[in-house]
């Protein structure tokens, strides 16, 4: 049973990740990350993880693909890449990527001895057990990813927002309104000017 | 699983027949109301009280033609609304109806739930939210711009919800000290966790309202500004399994009240089931009710009652309840 689950879930992954690259649509590429992030949910899941798997499917396809999603449903089709915008360099930058990776794999998968699976209790992967070591052993970790994150986001509204101009106090207010009130008559008084003058030669010569 | 695959996949479809029924008599239901608050008698035309009103509109939905408007994509197009309804049935099978019955007559025991594990409740949230990608593809794949600014309208909103819904529902796992529903219904036996979750409770059920997408936070149908949101594009029975979808959200949150703050199944005298369809049907007829009265928010008053009040009570609900149960 959990061998057929693994089974499916395994080619589902690899099958979305496929598809991930190989759209040409975005938004279509997200939804194929999310069918491949689904799949490692269950993959999780027969890893004795619940709580991982279901957290995964919380931030990854409730929150972070649906922003993805939300951002490219909104810059619409025109964001689809044509073969054109490639630079000559970057498949084989993205080739030699890919052989080292998947040499990295291949030492890894046959350098490693699979023995029996490690007996785990029934509280192993839950809720209980996770809190637990993310409050003791890995309380420093915690701590300092939560503190990375509040800066990310407080760094993306800065930079998302770009420069605000600060409110102007009360005295600011009056020194603009009277430079765009002087500049305004200047305006008028060229405008004026111009209007008096005698029409250019070019014009005239028409 | 608790009773292996057999009993596991009868009890599902059983239990998803069942949402079915349930769903189309809250059609009914709803309808009737809803004449009765606007002093008008509703259905009363097809069977007794109009009772077979779902049927007959059933049975329109059926004869509809099935058609792709250009522009759309036809495969995400047609899937929208299976993933809408599949999510939306599939996260209320973790709802538990009771712990274990005996079947009259006989010694075998049945579970009143399909799995109850430790971490329930987050599947539930995880299920619902993968829901959102129906009505967020069909939003996209339409190749309307109504639809899709429903789309979008539906994604803002409930991403903005969420936040608050989960901060609120944490208060509750913190007092239970446990996310799993059985757990949580059984620790609520002197007291419902309405009384001391009580700023939590309004929390939960504004933003559960909210993340049905009922009125009055119904802006991704709102007809005046999106025609009909993320549906617009969609006819017959697609239609009616977006609106099957969204109806059986809000059943599956009115359970959810149900178990997390009205103590689920348990209760005197009547058996789990029965108390479990009390309490559901208290919370839709408040749902209902409520339909009935407010008008529809602005998306900017949405958004700032999301943000600004409901995001901050939340977080001090929680903070209290980690103050009360560490301290007290």
């Amino acid at each position: 049973m959990s061998l057929v689950v693994f089974f499916i879930a395994a080619i589902a992954a690899i099958a979305s990740a496929v598809a991930v690259v190989a759209q040409r649509n975005p938004f279509v590429s997200a939804l194929a990350l999310l069918g491949n992030l689904a799949s490692l949910a269950a993959l999780m899941l027969l890893l004795e993880a619940q709580f991982v798997a279901a957290a995964q499917i919380i931030v990854y396809a409730g929150a972070i693909m649906v922003m993805f999603l939300f951002v490219i449903a909104y810059v619409g089709p025109k964001s689809e890449i044509g073969a054109g915008d490639r630079k000559p360099w970057q498949p084989v930058l993205a080739i030699v990527a890919g052989i080292l990776i998947a040499v990295q794999v291949v030492v890894v998968v046959f350098g490693a001895s699979f023995g029996e699976a490690a007996a785990v209790d029934a509280t192993y992967g839950g809720p209980g057990a996770i809190g637990a070591a993310l409050v003791t052993d890995y309380l420093l970790a915690f701590e300092v990813v939560s503190v990375v994150l509040f800066l990310a986001a407080v760094a993306g509204v800065v930079f998302g927002t770009g420069a605000r101009p600060r409110r102007l106090t009360a005295d600011e207010v009056l020194v603009k309104e009277g430079e765009s009130a002087e500049a305004r008559r200047r305006a008028a008084s060229r405008a004026l000017i111009d209007a008096a003058r005698p029409a250019r030669t070019g014009e005239a010569g028409r | 699983m608790v009773d292996g695959v057999i009993l596991t996949v009868v009890k599902s479809v059983v239990l998803a027949s069942v949402l079915m029924g349930f769903f189309a008599f809250m059609t009914w239901v709803e309808r009737k109301l809803i004449g009765r608050f606007q002093v008008r008698y509703g259905p009363n035309r097809v069977g007794p009280f109009g009772l077979l009103q779902p049927v007959a509109d059933l049975g329109k939905m059926l004869q509809k033609e099935s058609m792709i408007p250009e522009g759309a994509r036809p495969k995400l197009y047609l899937g929208a609304p299976l993933i809408a309804m599949a999510c939306a049935i599939g996260a209320f099978g973790l709802i538990p109806f009771g712990n274990v019955a005996t079947i009259p007559g006989t010694d075998w025991t049945i579970h009143l739930y399909i799995a109850d594990t430790s971490v329930s409740l987050l599947v539930v949230a995880a299920i619902g939210s993968l829901g959102f990608y129906g009505l967020m593809i069909g939003g996209w794949a339409s190749g309307s711009k109504y639809a899709l600014l429903g789309g979008m309208r539906a994604i803002a909103q409930l991403v903005s919800y969420e936040v608050a819904f989960t901060l609120a529902v944490i208060g509750v796992i913190i007092q239970a000290g446990s996310l799993s529903f059985l757990t949580i219904a059984d620790a609520q036996t002197p007291l419902w966790f309405i009384i001391p979750q009580f700023l939590g409770f309004i929390v939960f059920f504004i933003a559960a309202v909210a993340e049905s997408n009922r009125p009055p936070f119904d802006l991704t149908e709102a007809d005046g500004e999106v025609v009909a949101g993320y549906h617009t594009e969609y006819g017959g029975l697609r239609y009616a399994m977006f609106a099957a979808a969204e109806f059986i959200n809000a059943i599956t949150l009115s359970a959810l009240g149900a178990v997390l703050f009205l103590g689920g199944p348990n209760g005197p005298l009547l058996p789990g089931p029965l108390w479990m369809l009390l309490k559901i049907g208290a919370f839709l007829f408040v749902l209902i009710w409520i339909r009935a009265t407010l008008p529809r928010v602005r998306f900017d008053q949405l958004m700032k009652l999301g943000w600004k009040i409901l995001l901050p009570v939340a977080t001090l609900n929680l903070l209290l309840t980690a103050f009360a149960v560490v301290y007290f």
